[in-house]
C-alpha cells in the first residue's frame, strides 16, 4: 500500500524538477502519454458502449424518420429501401394506423402505464411492510430472508409459466374438469370460475381500445410478486442500518407503531424507496418478458396486453421496421419525461 | 417527583454460548428526594446508561424495583412513564425541522395544533434556540443539537428528566456553558433530573446530589463536596478531584502512619499495611516538616503552584502538592519538606481498598 502510494508522487516530483527544461521529443510524447493512459484502461468499456448502445441508438434515430422503410426489400445498393424523410412513421404509430394489423400503440401505451403506476407502487408498500416485519422478528430471519429473495433468482418466463397454470380457468391435459388454484379458492367464496387469460376473458370496451381488467389483475398480481424479492433486500438492509436510538427515542416520545413506521422509518429509508420506485417504473415502462411468460408473443388476445417493448419487437420482427425505431424512440421520451418528474418529486420528498 | 431504585439488578445474558453474562448493574438502592439533580458518576461501562435506560423503561431489570413517588413503574412501558431522556448523541429525527422534533411528543399526545407549537416555542425559549425553528439538525452545532434534545424532553413537561452524558460531545468551552445552562434549566423547571456523566469535575459542579459507580456497584452516594471530602474506598479517592490524589504506599505502626522512614500522622487504628491517601492541597510547606519529596520541577499557575516531586513510595510516577504562590520555597532546592494537613490525609486498607475512617 505504501509503495504504491509513493509511486505516483515520485512520477509527479520528476515532472516538476524537468518544469523550464528543453524536453525532447520522445520525452514529451512519454509525458503525455503518461498524462492520458487514464483513456487506456476505459477503453473497453467505451468500445463495447459505443457498439452495442451508441450505434443503436444513433441509428434508430436516423431510421425512425426514414418513412415507409422496409427491411426486407433492398435497393439497388443493397440497402434497404425507404421513401424520402419525415413524420409518418410517428404519425402511423400513434394513430395506430400502421395498415398491418397487429398490435395498437395507444392499447400498449396504455396497457405499460397501467402496469407500471399500479404494480410499482404497490409492490414497494408491500416490500416495505415485508421488510418492518422481518426486521422485527429475531429467530429464523435468514430463512425467511432466503424464502423472500428465492423468486429473484428464477427465470420470468418460467414464473410467467407457473402462473398461467395458477390462473388457468380449466386445469391440466391429465384433469380437464378441474379448474386452476386461483379459480378453486374463489370457488371457496361462491365465485364462479373466471377465464382470467384464455379468449373469454372479460374486458371493458373504450372505443376502439379494450381494458381487459381480468388479465390486467393477473399480470399486476405477477409484477408485484415478482419485484418483491429485490425491494425487501434492499429495503430490509436500509433498515438494518438505521440506528435503532431513534427507536427508542420514538418510544420514549410515545409514538405508536404506525407513527414510528410512517413518521420515522420510511423518511429514514426514503433515499432507498424512493431508488425503488424511480427503477422500477423504468423498468416497469419496459416490461416485456412477463407478458411473453404468461401470454405468449401474441401478448393476449390479439395483443390486447401488448406493452410499449412487445410492440416494439413485434413490428422489428416485421417487414415495417420504421414503425419499430419510432416507437422506441417515443418510449424513450416517455421514460426520459418520467423519471425527470420522478426524480423532482423525490428531490423534495427525500430531503436529509 | 421522588424517585426509589430498590435492589436494581441488570444482567445481559452472554452473546456467545459459554460466555460470561455482563453484570451491569447489581444491587443498587438510591432515594432520589423530589426536584434534586441527581448526577451518576463513573468510568466508562459502569452501567451509568444502563441504569438510566432502565428508568426510562427502555431496558427491563433483572431484579429489583423503580417506584415514582409511590408508584411502581418497574414495569410499566417507557411512554407510560412521562419521562424526558436526552440521549447520548441526541438521537434528533434527521428528516425533521427543529421545530418538527419538539413537537413529536405532543403530537403523539394528540395536542392540538396551536397549543403544540405554543408550547414548542416556550421549550425553545427555554433553551434559547427559538431562532433555529426551522433548521434541520444537520444545520445546526452540537451545542445546538443538544439544546434541541433538551427541549424535545422538557416539551411534554416530564416527571423525570434523563441526561446520557450530554456534554460528551461538546468542546470544552461550550461545555462549560451548557453545563449552567442545564443547572439554570433544572433549577427553573423544578424536574427531578438524573444526570450522567464519566466527568467527575462536571458532576461535582452541578449536582446536588452524587452518585460514583463501579462495574455496576454502588461506591458511594453524598453531596459532592463531602464525598470529596470523605470519600468510602481508594477507588472514590481517586476518581473525584483534578489534580487527582497522591497515593502512597505506606504502613501504620503503632498508632503512627508511616510513608517510606517518616511518620507523616497519626490514627488510632492497629498496625497494618496500608494505602495512604494525600489530596495535593494537603501538603504545607516547612523546612522542618515531617514528609520529604524530592522535586522534579515546579508548575506555576498565577493563583497556586504546583510542586511536581517524586518519592519511591508513590504509586504514581509523580506526587502533585498545590501550594499558594505566596509561599517562598528555597531557589533550586532537589529536597522540599512538607507537613500534612491530618483532613486531607485517608488511610486505606491495603487489601479491601477501603478507607479507614
Ligand atoms: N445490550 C447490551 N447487551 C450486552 N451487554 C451490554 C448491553 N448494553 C450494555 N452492556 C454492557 O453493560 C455494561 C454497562 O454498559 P453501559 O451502561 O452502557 O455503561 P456506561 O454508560 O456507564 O458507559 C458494559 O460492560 C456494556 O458492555
Ligand atoms: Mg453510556
Amino acid at each position: 500500500m505504501k509503495f504504491r502510494n509513493r509511486k505516483p508522487k515520485e512520477v509527479e516530483a520528476d515532472l516538476v524538477l524537468n518544469d523550464g527544461v528543453q524536453l525532447s521529443r520522445k520525452e514529451k510524447f512519454l509525458r503525455a502519454f503518461k498524462e492520458q493512459s487514464g483513456w487506456l484502461f476505459v477503453a473497453p468499456a467505451v468500445i463495447l458502449m459505443l457498439i452495442f448502445t451508441a450505434y443503436p441508438i444513433v441509428s434508430a434515430f436516423i431510421n425512425a424518420f426514414k418513412q415507409d422503410l422496409r427491411m426486407t426489400s433492398l435497393g439497388v445498393t443493397g440497402q434497404p429501401m425507404y421513401n424520402g424523410w419525415g413524420f409518418d412513421n410517428f404519425v402511423r404509430v400513434l394513430k395506430g394506423d400502421t395498415g398491418t394489423g397487429g398490435a395498437n400503440f395507444l392499447q400498449c401505451l396504455i396497457n405499460t402505464l397501467v402496469f407500471t403506476f399500479v404494480s410499482v407502487p404497490l409492490s414497494t408498500l408491500l416490500a416495505l411492510l415485508i421488510s418492518v416485519a422481518l426486521n422485527s422478528i429475531k429467530a429464523v430471519q435468514k430463512a425467511y430472508q432466503t424464502i423472500l429473495f428465492l423468486p429473484y433468482l428464477t427465470n420470468s418466463l418460467a414464473m410467467g409459466a407457473v402462473f398461467a397454470t395458477f390462473f388457468k380457468i380449466v386445469g391440466t391435459q391429465s384433469s380437464p374438469d378441474t379448474v386452476g388454484i386461483v379459480n378453486l379458492v374463489l370457488g371457496w367464496f361462491g365465485i364462479s370460475p373466471i377465464d382470467w387469460m384464455g379468449l373469454q376473458s372479460p374486458a371493458w370496451q373504450l372505443g376502439s381500445l379494450s381494458i381487459p381488467w381480468a388479465k390486467y389483475i393477473v399480470v399486476i398480481v405477477y409484477e408485484i410478486w415478482s419485484g418483491l424479492p429485490f425491494k425487501i433486500l434492499i429495503l430490509f438492509s436500509a433498515l438494518q442500518s438505521v440506528n435503532k436510538q431513534y427507536y427508542d427515542a420514538a418510544r420514549i416520545d410515545g409514538a405508536s407503531r404506525n407513527t414510528i413506521l410512517w413518521k420515522i422509518t420510511a423518511p429514514m429509508i426514503s433515499p432507498q424507496i424512493s431508488y425503488l420506485l424511480v427503477t422500477g417504473i423504468m423498468g416497469g415502462m419496459k416490461q416485456y418478458s412477463a407478458i411473453i411468460g404468461l401470454f405468449d408473443d401474441t401478448m393476449g388476445h390479439d395483443y390486447d396486453v401488448g406493452t410499449i417493448v412487445g410492440y416494439i419487437y413485434q413490428y422489428l420482427d416485421s417487414s415495417y421496421t420504421g414503425y419499430a425505431f419510432a416507437a422506441s424512440l417515443i418510449l424513450f421520451a416517455i421514460i426520459m419525461v418520467i423519471t425527470a418528474i420522478n426524480l423532482r418529486v423525490s428531490n423534495k420528498r427525500v430531503s436529509y | 417527583m421522588r424517585i426509589s431504585i430498590q435492589h436494581l439488578t441488570k444482567i445481559f445474558p452472554s452473546r456467545t454460548k459459554g460466555g460470561k453474562e455482563v453484570h451491569a448493574v447489581e444491587d443498587m438502592c438510591i432515594e432520589i428526594p423530589s426536584g434534586k439533580l441527581v448526577g451518576l458518576l463513573g468510568p466508562s461501562g459502569c452501567g451509568k446508561s444502563t441504569t438510566l435506560f432502565m428508568l426510562s423503561g427502555l431496558e427491563n431489570p433483572t431484579s429489583g424495583k423503580i417506584l415514582f413517588d409511590d408508584q411502581d413503574v418497574t414495569t410499566l412501558a417507557a411512554e407510560k412513564r412521562g419521562i424526558g431522556l436526552v440521549f447520548q448523541n441526541y438521537a434528533l429525527y434527521p428528516h425533521m425541522t427543529v421545530q418538527q422534533n419538539i413537537r413529536f411528543p405532543l403530537d403523539n399526545m394528540r395536542i392540538k395544533k396551536e397549543e403544540g407549537n405554543a408550547r414548542a416555542l416556550d421549550a425553545a425559549r427555554l433553551v434559547q434556540i427559538e431562532d433555529l425553528m426551522s433548521r434541520k439538525p444537520n444545520e445546526l452545532s452540537g451545542g445546538q443539537q443538544q439544546r434541541v434534545a433538551i427541549a424535545r424532553a422538557l416539551v411534554k413537561m416530564p416527571n423525570v428528566l434523563l441526561l446520557d452524558e450530554p456534554l460528551s460531545n461538546l468542546d470544552a468551552r461550550l461545555r462549560l456553558q451548557t453545563r449552567e445552562e442545564i443547572k439554570r434549566i433544572q433549577r427553573e423547571t423544578g424536574i427531578t433530573t438524573v444526570f450522567v456523566t464519566h466527568d467527575q469535575e462536571e458532576a461535582m459542579s452541578i449536582c446536588d446530589i452524587m452518585v460514583v459507580m463501579k462495574l455496576g456497584v454502588v461506591q458511594q452516594i453524598g453531596e459532592p463536596q463531602s464525598i470529596y471530602d470523605d470519600p468510602n474506598n481508594l477507588f472514590v479517592a481517586n476518581f473525584l478531584g483534578t489534580p487527582p490524589i497522591n497515593i502512597f504506599k505506606g504502613r501504620i505502626e503503632g498508632g503512627k502512619v508511616y510513608v517510606g522512614q517518616e511518620a507523616i500522622g497519626e490514627t488510632s487504628y492497629d498496625d497494618r499495611e496500608v494505602y495512604v491517601g494525600i489530596r495535593p492541597e494537603g501538603f504545607v510547606y516547612d523546612a522542618h516538616g515531617a514528609f520529604t519529596l524530592g522535586v522534579d520541577h515546579i508548575e506555576v499557575m498565577g493563583r497556586d503552584k504546583s510542586v511536581v516531586a517524586l518519592h519511591e513510595s508513590s504509586t504514581k510516577p509523580t506526587v502533585r502538592c498545590i501550594i499558594d504562590s505566596d509561599v517562598v520555597l528555597p531557589h533550586e532546592a532537589t529536597q522540599l519538606r512538607f507537613n500534612i494537613k491530618p483532613y486531607k490525609l485517608f488511610l486505606f486498607d491495603a487489601e479491601t481498598e477501603e478507607r479507614l475512617k
